[in-house]
């Protein structure tokens, strides 16, 4: 956040001062449904993450994070059913509540709040990102005001620029508030030694690997980044007969042998970033497909933006810790070096270490907190790369689809099984966390 | 000239399972440039929001007949400028500003290229709206020609311009790279809008000297650089697509077969295409290791690539698969190498061309950022790429002068005062284009300028290689007209000859068929005629 959005936010944070403690009247309705105006938001922010070169997937999981905790406030705040996230999320004050006895529309006030929000945590965007967006907040802007006395929509406006403003405030802190060279340290010094990352791409940005600071980061709803440590993985070895080697060996024949059930899994669940809205926009997007197939009402709606954007964030923290405490190398580099020099996996080796798979803990994640939110057995079909060519896929339920997204890595020959399978179960620990939140009063 | 000892000791580098070491000891002439812009009397901007974040093109043809390279500089919203040369040979550069008919507004870029082969260039604009085929009427006139030669200008946001005369075609066959569609606010992104191929229009089995309307080239992905190119010698040139990815979905770079009287149809992975992504800006195109078969440059954001055949076998048929050799070769070029500013770069406009006369070809990446995008470099030098006898390259823009962080686009390197050296001109965004001239002349390698022509259509024998034979290594370059950003030449073809005086010379016409070798003279010009001797071209105004 440069100084400027700082001052902008704390300009925000000093109008609130004005509206004290007080209570909350039923809001006067627009003819746009704010849970329309919540999803557009959301829609364009994932082009964001996609468009953004910023937007590595632990950068895409805070920002969308970010933007779920500003619409549940903003909305909480107005709402007799929920309950604020101040005081369970770490460091996260009370928000702002809203005037008593006047009226808001909560459709200008989701409209205010994402779109403040929007600008500020996606502000690396491009021309085109800051124009879509600016182009979208007067499109909507003057959609949910047609037809709505003026002050109430300045008061709604202004609650939801003070609710946003709160939340990027608080924010700042975090540690991943500053993203330099696209997540890749200037300076880093590789661990030496044949069980430990080394860079697998030609591109010279990618000889550091990417943010190895990012496991220190606040977390939003576990304690710390490494409130779910992993044991470590098998011990590294060359030896044919050890279990290093056997799980190599599956990533290399599982490659050799691929079905086409294999590829397409491998290819729906690749995520790459610029190349998709990343692996936590994904399971985003899936939420967004449930919220809009089912006409999910507000409270809900924001609820469920909010728990999984917290329940991923802490996932790539979590998972960086466990990253950078491991350093593991990656299939291709051990492959090569013991099976053969010329191998190549099926998807783009990420650059970063390969224990645990990160995709698998925040699907494991992921799909611990939908499953609360929605049940055991609720089966949906998932279009995110329809627009890719890539065939929807159905699932029974979240945790297959979370299954399906760990196995894709092996399938891509990005990860071993063992990164893969205690990715998962640190996705379920780290979901838990944000499932033990409080968001009904 | 200076002479610089160039010590490269770089240390091991583990990559993707392999180890380099690199220890070799380089010595390469550094060019000297001077920017003449204002003395020269240049004044032009290329302007605009949104709509004109892409294009900023060059074009530079002499329209006039007097040798000199003339040229035509994309104005965005404002109109483009058209400057006559005007310089004396080795003489300080000077253009005038002259009504040519070209002067229009939101044009994003424009090529050069004889499309009605009556000898007299004539210029495609490439244009935000309607694209506009400039017929050259002589003396740096030019009128449209959409409505005479039944070319549909369409209205799309066009980016990209590639030409070739198929196998037996008396009119050229181009193709036209568009960009997002521009009436997409809020989700322009995946609005990726068709290219087009105008191909003749033929009646009867006889060519008209017309364009039928063109067809779209699906799938398309949102091109900034085309190129009709003959990468596997095959005698037929393919097209080959560069695209941004900031903007397609499913999309990567393409390389179209494009075979008279068939349907044009895409490489595929079967044939040994691999899928590259990367946000394609810019080709360039040169056979660096003398293979006969080119390498491409393409320009990116971060990292750019190098492309290099992953493997020619003995029958001399390659699949187009392509190793990235930027990085062991040096010209990733990846963040700037001037200044504090240490984000990654943005880049456009490339060029091979021999800018020190020692007989390798060297390489400009014209820089800037697309607008003001925080990740990457605000002040993002352009780059001039040498290359050292051990087929690697050296920075040496600040050295050589030409280290601009104006917000590049397009560009063109260029004998402006045909001394045999290459001069440099570059459009900047929001800020004027600036042109250099290349003192490097006293102690310089010797050179070679030539001009193809032959009798009939492709006057200007867009499609053949030149050949040039220095000692015991054969230069070849293939004569096109495309890639690049937006910006296109026509005129001398240069040659830098090191120290030989004598070259030896010959061409392999679009047809295929292989001229003689024809010996001559270093650093004069030449006109090679189809079937004639070669001829030293004479100034028709002496000195």
């Amino acid at each position: 956040m440069n100084a400027i959005r700082k001052m902008a936010a704390m300009a925000m944070l000093v109008v609130l001062a004005s509206f004290g403690a007080l209570g909350v009247t039923a809001a006067q309705a627009s003819t746009t449904q704010p849970q329309e105006v919540l999803r557009t938001w959301y829609k364009l922010s994932l082009e964001l993450v996609r468009h953004t070169p910023t937007y590595s997937p632990p950068v895409a999981s805070r920002s969308l994070a970010y933007l779920g905790v500003t619409a549940f406030e903003a909305v909480a705040a107005g709402s007799g059913e929920l309950q604020s996230l101040a005081g369970q999320l770490n460091g996260l004050q009370a928000v702002p509540q809203r005037e008593a006895g006047k009226t808001y529309d909560e459709a200008v006030v989701v409209q205010a709040a994402m779109a403040f929000s929007a600008q500020n945590f996606f502000e690396n965007t491009g021309p085109t990102g800051q124009r879509a967006m600016a182009k979208l907040e007067s499109k909507l802007r003057a959609e949910v005001s047609a037809n709505l006395p003026a002050d109430v929509v300045i008061r709604s406006e202004t609650y939801g620029r003070v609710a946003a403003a709160h939340v990027l405030a608080w924010s700042a802190d975090d540690g991943g508030a500053v993203i330099e060279n696209m997540g890749f340290p200037m300076q880093y010094q590789l661990t030496p030694g044949a069980a430990h990352w080394a860079p697998t791409s030609l591109i010279v940005q990618q000889q550091k690997p990417l943010l190895p600071e990012w496991g220190k980061n606040r977390t939003f709803a576990m304690p710390n980044g490494a409130a779910c440590a992993l044991s470590a993985p098998p011990a590294y070895s060359e030896d044919k007969t050890s279990e290093f080697y056997r799980q190599a060996l599956e990533v290399f024949q599982t490659k050799r042998d691929m079905t086409p059930e294999q590829r397409a899994i491998a290819r729906f669940w690749s995520d790459d970033p610029m190349l998709s809205p990343t692996p936590p926009g994904h399971w985003v997007s899936i939420a967004l497909q449930i919220l809009e197939r089912d006409n999910v009402g507000l409270d809900k709606s924001v609820d469920v933006l909010a728990r999984l954007g917290v329940a991923e964030a802490d996932a790539f923290i979590g998972c960086w810790d466990a990253k950078f405490q491991y350093d593991l190398v990656r299939p291709v580099t051990y492959i090569r070096r013991t099976m053969d020099p010329k191998w190549e996996p099926l998807l783009i080796t990420p650059p970063f270490p390969e224990y645990p798979s990160g995709h698998s803990t925040q699907s494991g994640a992921a799909a611990e907190v939908l499953t609360k939110l929605f049940g055991e057995n609720f089966a949906f079909e998932d279009a995110t790369r329809e627009g890719d060519g890539l065939k929807p896929r159905a699932f029974p339920s979240f945790w297959a689809a979370a299954n399906e997204a760990g196995i894709s890595r092996l399938y891509g020959g990005i990860h071993f099984r063992a990164a893969i399978e205690r990715g998962l179960e640190q996705g379920r620990c780290i979901g838990a966390f944000t499932n033990a939140l409080r968001t009904r009063r | 000239m200076r002479l610089i000892s160039l010590s490269l000791a770089l240390s091991a580098l583990s990559v993707s399972g392999f180890v380099q070491s690199v220890a070799a000891e380089n010595t390469v002439t550094i060019p000297s440039f001077v920017e003449e812009t204002i003395s020269a009397g240049i004044d032009s901007i290329y302007a605009g929001e949104w709509e004109y974040m892409v294009g900023g093109g060059v074009a530079t043809f002499d329209c006039n007949a007097d040798g000199f390279a003339d040229m035509l500089l994309a104005g965005g919203t404002s109109n483009s400028k058209f400057y006559r040369n005007s310089s004396a040979r080795g003489g300080a550069l000077q253009f005038e500003t002259q009504t040519s008919g070209l002067e229009l507004d939101k044009v994003t870029g424009a090529y050069p290229v004889d499309v009605d082969s009556d000898g007299v260039t004539d210029v495609v604009l490439l244009r935000v709206g309607e694209n506009i085929v400039m017929r050259g009427l002589g003396n740096c006139r030019f009128e449209r020609a959409n409505e005479i030669w039944d070319f549909d200008g369409g209205d799309a946001w066009s980016t990209a311009f590639a030409a070739t005369w198929e196998r037996g075609a008396a009119w050229p066959t181009i193709a036209v790279g568009n960009y997002i569609d521009r009436r997409e606010d809020t989700s322009p992104w995946g609005s990726c809008t068709d290219n087009w191929l105008h191909r003749p229009s033929v009646v009867d089995g006889k060519t008209l000297s017309k364009f039928k309307a063109p067809m779209a080239l699906k799938p398309s992905f949102c091109a900034l650089s085309m190129l009709f190119t003959d990468w596997n010698k095959s005698g037929t040139p393919s097209l080959r697509v560069s695209n941004d990815r900031e903007y397609y979905e499913g999309g990567q770079e393409q390389l179209w077969h494009v075979e008279p009287n068939k349907a044009p149809a895409l490489y595929t992975e079967a044939e040994g295409w691999k899928a590259l992504r990367i946000w394609g800006m810019g080709v360039a195109s040169y056979d660096l290791n003398f293979d006969g078969y080119p390498e491409y440059f393409l320009t990116s954001m971060a990292d750019n690539k190098l492309q290099t055949l992953a493997s020619i076998p003995q029958d001399g048929h390659p699949q187009p698969a392509y190793n990235d050799v930027a990085w062991p070769k040096g010209v990733t070029a990846q963040r700037p190498y001037t200044g504090s500013d240490l984000r990654p770069s943005t880049a456009w406009h490339a060029q091979f061309d021999d800018v020190n006369n020692d007989g390798l070809v060297d390489l400009f990446v014209a820089k800037g950022n697309v607008a003001k995008m925080p990740d990457f470099a605000m002040k993002d030098p352009n780059n001039l790429l040498l290359q050292t006898s051990d087929g690697k390259f050296q920075e040496a823009g600040a050295a050589a002068g030409v280290a601009s962080v104006a917000t590049s686009r397009g560009a063109a390197l260029a004998d402006f005062n045909m001394d045999g050296l290459l001069d440099l001109v570059v459009v900047n965004r929001w800020e004027k284009a600036q042109l250099w001239r290349n003192t490097t002349s006293t102690n310089a390698g010797r050179w070679i300028e030539v001009k193809l022509q032959q009798p009939g259509p492709n006057r200007d024998a867009i499609g053949a290689w030149l050949e040039v034979k220095r000692g015991s290594t054969v230069m070849r370059r293939e004569i096109f007209v495309g890639g690049g950003c937006a910006s296109g030449q026509n005129g001398w073809w240069h040659f830098g000859l090191g120290d030989t005086t004598q070259a030896e010379i010959r061409v392999v016409w679009p047809d295929g068929a292989s001229g003689d070798w024809q010996s001559m003279d270093s650093d004069n010009f030449y006109v090679l005629e189809r079937g004639k001797p070669a001829k030293m071209w004479v100034s028709k105004n002496p000195e």
